[in-house]
């Protein structure tokens, strides 16, 4: 890629454009290596069978090159035959077609049939389906300019500067506009849904003490989640005219000669398939990939011990975008790992002594629990600890950042109290009490004999004020010596995975030499750029729904023009 | 970890190879099943054939849920028979409503089991 021919509008790329196109994996980059004739181990080899086709002479064993660890291969994307015209039971055209009904899907139909297009929506799912409580935008008319770039710099720092920084103002200027809108029409649907305003958002109410205020979307409480609520949205949008495909797995795309995508063939639940022609535009909007083990092995081999949240996410946007000779963001994708159903959500962050599932402290207990997963990653872990505290945290953690939930509010995350429950999910509630250290640890599932030892060293590091084994601040070290014992057992799973496929600014998928395809436009998980991180940042509650919405919105709409 | 997809699509295969096998080894007897885990040996004992499901013998399909649709009835009615079992529904989900596929716990060619018990650690329904 970095040669003398690179065209001059490639120089003035941002560096998040220039650099995805450089390390990011697409089908040419397969074809200029592979017939390059550089067939070394290590060298990446996309698709199979395409590989065969590209380059007959190329060593077998080029073919599939091997992730660091040995266990990945791009091989698990070869491109498929062309379905023939025979096969294909019925053609229907609409203006645009949306794949995928999630909480970016939903919003972009409703955009579009709202300025004026026929639009389609094909969903594998029986139904319209998201997760999470929160979505978030800015409220401009109440925030400084300098508070919203201030953000804007602190969420390209949480995403290591290795985000595309024009995504980011895209959601800042345009947020607060789309969540509104979302829950405007969410309600005509019925949604149980509620703007929290700047409430949840008590963290960054000023940023480098300009003022902020915020739009927060609230769909719940929970069981009640943003899957009801775009179910909600979903009913609105078919009064505008949408026509909704359900258990319809999209499996290629219509492309021409010359790349433009003119279409998507989906497959029936009788077997059959169906040609959606879209005039204007097909928006994939498919979510990530956290159920497809082969494209996880590659892209992001931590999770391969940590539980997931989602189903059926099996990355079929990126299969397409890829075939249709899209970018997939380079190895190293942004993930999210989360438990705030064991106990209450707003205890998550409070720094509690925390033991692993051997019973053993593991971490200054100030990481917050959005990073946690990165201790966790082993076969034995996976994804579980606990965090302990005793009869007196009502008191000694009062000052602590966060929320404290009172012992009989606590009942309410306890599956041994025969009580009701309330606003969690009941079966994945996970908070115990005991008289002694050994029955709370044999209830938290953790070795009691380790775990007393553990307490006992615990109350040592207290008594002396210093945590000389992790080096906690002072303020936030309590012994854990007066009965009842509490413990909560979290075990953080993927919620989603953020990193996709590169688009501009329109959302339009680029290909390698950083054009736009005709055609084709990706949102929510499945578009790149606006993470860049290890870990999801926690700075805004709700970014990632508020992304997807707004992203959902202003693509909708920006294709509806075309 | 679960990879769901993936156990679908291996055991789809398992199933399109148990069809192959039996197809050229021991078509005629209709053992088909018979020594299976799952209820691939109930189906069998009950004068199900492997072209039943699988449609040619010789070339076997992958099975659709809607093939278990057309003798099991409608989801619907097959969700109101459990209404009753306890913590909850499984046949009728916050994730699929009553369409969940037949196949993510009755396996026919090797043991069933409790697809929700991964997430959801007290939903311990036995599964045929």
């Amino acid at each position: 890629m970095m040669n003398k021919d690179r065209p001059q509008e490639e120089n003035a790329m941002d560096p998040y454009t220039r650099d995805t196109l450089a390390h990011g994996l697409s089908r040419r980059h397969f074809l200029t290596r592979s017939a390059a004739g550089a067939a070394g181990v290590g060298m990446l080899a996309l698709g199979g069978a395409a590989a065969e086709a590209a380059n007959p002479a190329a060593d077998k064993s080029a073919d599939f090159a091997r992730s660091s660890d040995g266990g990945a291969s791009l091989s698990f994307l070869p491109k498929p035959k062309p379905i023939a015209d025979k096969d294909i039971k019925e053609t229907l055209t609409f203006d645009v077609v949306v794949v995928g009904a999630g909480a970016s899907g939903v919003p972009a139909a409703l955009a579009a049939a709202e300025n004026g297009a026929s639009v389609a929506v094909i969903q594998k799912h029986p139904m319209p389906v998201s997760q999470g409580n929160t979505g978030s935008g800015i409220d401009l008319a109440s925030s400084d300019k300098a508070g919203v770039e201030a953000l804007v710099a602190r969420l390209i720092s949480d995403s290591a500067h290795r985000c595309n920084p024009a995504l980011i103002r895209q959601w800042a200027y345009n947020s607060g506009e789309a969540v509104r809108w979302v829950i405007d029409r969410a309600k005509q649907g019925g949604a149980q849904v509620v703007d929290q305003g700047s409430a949840p958002q008590f963290a960054i109410r000023k940023v480098n003490g300009y003022t902020l205020n915020y739009v927060t979307s609230f769909f719940g409480p929970k069981p009640y989640t943003t899957g009801d609520g775009m179910r909600a949205l979903a009913k609105v949008a078919e009064k505008a005219g949408v026509r909704f495909f359900f258990r319809m797995p999209a499996v290629q795309l219509v492309q021409s000669k010359s790349g433009e995508v003119l279409g998507v063939i989906a497959k029936g639940r009788d077997g059959k398939y169906t040609r959606f022609l879209a005039k204007k535009g097909v928006i994939l909007a498919t979510g990530d990939y956290q159920n497809n083990k082969a494209m996880c092995d590659y892209f992001i081999p931590d999770l391969k011990h940590l539980g997931r949240k989602q189903m059926d996410r099996t990355g079929d946007g990126f299969a397409l975008a890829y075939w249709a000779g899209g970018v997939i963001e380079p190895i190293g994708h942004t993930k999210m790992l989360h438990d705030f159903d064991a106990g209450p959500a707003s205890m998550c962050d409070m720094p509690f002594l925390a033991v692993n599932r051997a019973g053993q402290r593991f971490v200054n207990e100030t990481v917050e629990m959005s990073l946690l997963n990165n201790y966790l990653r082993d076969a034995k872990d996976a994804g579980h600890y606990c965090q302990v505290f005793d009869s007196n945290y009502m008191t000694q953690a009062a000052s602590w950042p966060g929320k404290l939930v009172p012992p009989e509010g606590l009942k309410n995350y306890m599956p041994d109290d025969p009580g009701p429950k309330k606003g969690v999910f009941e079966s994945q509630v996970n908070t115990h009490v005991a008289d002694t250290l050994e029955e709370l640890a044999r209830k938290l599932e953790i070795d009691p004999a380790n775990f007393v030892a553990t307490v006992r060293r615990y109350n040592e590091v207290v008594a002396s004020g210093k945590d000389s084994d992790f080096g906690k601040p002072a303020d936030r070290l309590i012994p854990v010596e007066k009965p009842p014992f509490y413990g909560i057992h979290r075990r953080v799973r993927v919620s989603a995975i953020c990193s996709g496929v590169l688009v501009d600014a329109n959302h339009q998928a680029l290909d390698a030499e950083g054009k736009p395809i005709k055609g084709l436009y990706l949102i929510g998980n499945l578009g790149g750029g606006f993470y860049g991180g290890v870990d999801y940042p926690l700075t805004v509650f709700g970014l990632s729904l508020g992304r997807c919405y707004t992203f959902g919105y202003l693509a909708g709409r920006h294709v509806a023009k075309q | 970890m679960k990879n769901r997809p993936l156990q679908r699509l291996f055991s789809a295969s398992i199933a399109l190879f148990l069809g192959v096998a039996l197809a050229s080894a021991v078509q005629a007897a209709n053992t088909a099943g018979t020594n299976d885990e799952g209820l691939g040996r109930l189906h069998a004992t009950r004068g199900v054939q492997c072209a039943g499901c699988h449609g040619n013998v010789k070339k076997p399909q992958a099975v659709p849920m809607e093939q278990c649709l057309t003798c099991h009835g409608d989801t619907k009615a097959l969700a109101a028979k459990t209404a009753s079992v306890k913590p909850t529904n499984p046949h009728e989900s916050r994730h699929y409503g009553t369409e969940a596929d037949c196949n993510l716990c009755h396996h026919q060619h090797r043991k069933s089991e409790n697809f929700c018990l991964d997430c959801h650690p007290r939903f311990d329904f036995k599964v045929k």
